[in-house]
């Protein structure tokens, strides 16, 4: 029989609490962290609204030393704070586990200027290059100015692996090290590639999670030109509304989540605090459609089905499902169609909700953000609700726990994740 | 941060070369002397000193391509283990070099 992992540490940067016990409390109560976005003038946009990390947050008191940050993106800074936080929980002291046996895994966005002072100074180096004798874009005009006004570290603070890079400065882990990029599955995939990470044998101790930070002009253009966000710029705390029939799209969030994965014979050996087990795992991709999910739901409900079978569960264990919920119609069918496909007529009884219609999407970060809200659930013994969920759509006939949470014991519960690329992915969280 | 007409063209470099190694290695002003070693005694790194010269560049108004650095540095020191031989006072002499060339 293969050895459990254990979780014993979260950590946890969400724009609905900094901290387990924060994000618990938050989710508890029914907090939307959607506000009207302040980080830049975004007057004449579509979408002008996100759930951002608030101000109070201060990342470098969990850096040392303090110059470190210079090399890292607001979401690198998230991760890193995460780590610490979670290792703190975990009460992992230098001496528990072998540095090289210390592995880390994150789901992070990938490469690409998404710092917003980067933003600026491209901006402003594309404006002075504009002209050119042939009405083009005069690159070595651009140059010249780019080269002149852009800090050499910039481009380093944009390489998608440095997050987990600097994971691993700062927690002294010299094992196997990755990172995950499958856009919204990412922080999902990620946990579940370190729990193979240490069924393989090749780490005994995984600091597993993601983390994302796209509230910047770029990105939200982008998802809006998709017509994938919400619109709803006059009622924020209102926008996000997964399974609701006024739904509208999604609202972009930021932060990182990250746990303390562990070899049960080492949580046991050193008197870990162990919050949960981790103990399935189900990947799949619908290879089908960039954005498109497969309408029968086939790929996501194999995801569940795979995961189920990895734990050893069956589908009446499981007490709660943490959807990914995004609040697109899309998600919104066809995920509550995987639910039924995977766990027959058990779906009916089981609660399901978005923890999305309180934080948005946090991207990459997302599936590990849901792996703590799903823990806080089951240490705190109540069902996170799905807000704004007022007109349930008639198409999505589960139990979303509408509106407020609920007291329930959970013993058994699923967290999906589906991201653009047709990529799907599942975890089973038990009571240890 | 811009240039100070103060402090560049024959004015005093010294509190503005330690203000910029401060900002750079985030350490406190107070703890930048000009005899503090960058790596050994302020935990600089190589891209440290990239950063160094984008911020000598903005300080001082003028473009300082970081092959300048280099040469300045080689030619001063040689190519050995210069972690406790590039002190404040180096940085400011470039700087001082840099203004005058």
């Amino acid at each position: 029989m293969r050895e459990r992992v254990a979780i014993t540490g979260i950590g946890v940067v969400t724009p609905i609490g900094i901290g387990l016990d924060a994000f618990s409390r938050s989710l508890r109560a029914g907090t939307s962290g959607v506000r009207r976005i302040d980080k830049f003038d975004c007057t004449d946009f579509d979408t002008q609204i996100a759930a951002a990390v608030t101000d109070d947050f201060d990342g470098t008191a969990w850096v040392e030393p303090p110059k470190m940050t210079k090399l890292m993106s607001r979401s690198a800074l998230f991760a890193v704070a995460a780590a610490a936080m979670a290792r703190q929980a975990a009460g992992l002291g230098a001496e528990d586990a072998d540095p090289e046996r210390r592995g880390v895994l994150l789901g992070a966005a990938g490469m690409g200027p998404t710092d917003n002072d980067l933003l600026a100074t491209q901006a402003r180096a594309m404006l002075e290059s504009a002209e050119s004798a042939n009405g083009g874009w005069n690159v070595p005009a651009f140059a010249r100015v780019f080269c002149r006004r852009t800090n050499p570290l910039a481009t380093l603070r944009g390489l998608p692996n440095l997050a987990a890079a600097h994971v691993a400065i700062q927690q002294d882990a010299r094992g196997p090290n990755s990172t995950v990029t499958t856009a919204c599955t990412a922080g999902t995939q990620a946990i579940g590639e370190g729990l193979r990470l240490i069924q393989r044998g090749d780490a005994d101790v995984v600091f597993a999670g993601g983390a994302d930070a796209t509230i910047n002009p770029v990105t939200v253009l982008g998802f809006s030109l998709l017509g994938t966000l919400s619109r709803r710029n006059g009622q924020p705390d209102a926008a996000s509304r997964p399974f609701d029939l006024e739904r509208d799209g999604f609202v972009i969030g930021e932060g990182a989540g990250v746990v303390v994965l562990e070899r049960e014979s080492l949580a046991r050996s050193r008197g870990a605090p162990v919050l949960a087990e981790l103990a399935g795992y189900g990947v799949t991709c619908d290879a089908y459609r960039i954005t498109d999910e497969r309408p029968d739901a086939a790929g996501a409900a194999r995801a569940i089905r795979l995961c189920l079978r990895d734990a050893d569960a069956e589908p009446g264990d499981v007490d709660y499902v943490n959807a990914h919920g995004t609040g697109t119609r899309m998600n919104d069918l066809t995920e509550t169609r995987a639910i039924k496909e995977a766990l027959g007529p058990k779906a009916a009884e089981t609660a399901v909700s978005s923890t999305k219609s309180m934080m948005g999407h946090l991207l990459a970060a997302a599936g590990a953000v849901e792996v703590a809200a799903v823990v806080a659930a089951m240490c705190g013994n109540f069902l996170p609700p799905t807000i704004n969920l007022d007109t349930p759509d008639p198409e999505c006939d589960l139990d979303y726990v509408a509106g407020s949470a609920r007291a329930g014991r959970v013993d058994a519960a699923l967290t999906n994740s589906f991201g653009f690329g047709g990529q799907n992915a599942c975890l089973l969280i038990r009571r240890w | 941060m811009s240039a100070d007409p103060t402090l560049v063209g024959g004015g005093n470099l010294d509190p503005l070369v330690q203000r910029i190694v401060a900002d750079v290695l985030v350490v406190p002003l107070e703890q930048v002397t000009l005899e503090s070693a960058l790596v050994a005694d302020l935990g600089a790194e190589s891209i440290d000193f990239l950063d160094l010269v984008f911020h000598l560049e903005e300080a001082l108004d003028r473009r300082i391509p970081f092959t300048r650095w280099q040469r300045y540095v080689e030619e001063r020191f040689g190519t050995g283990d210069l972690s406790h031989t590039i002190t404040t006072s180096v940085v400011r002499d470039f700087a001082l070099h840099v203004t005058e060339g």
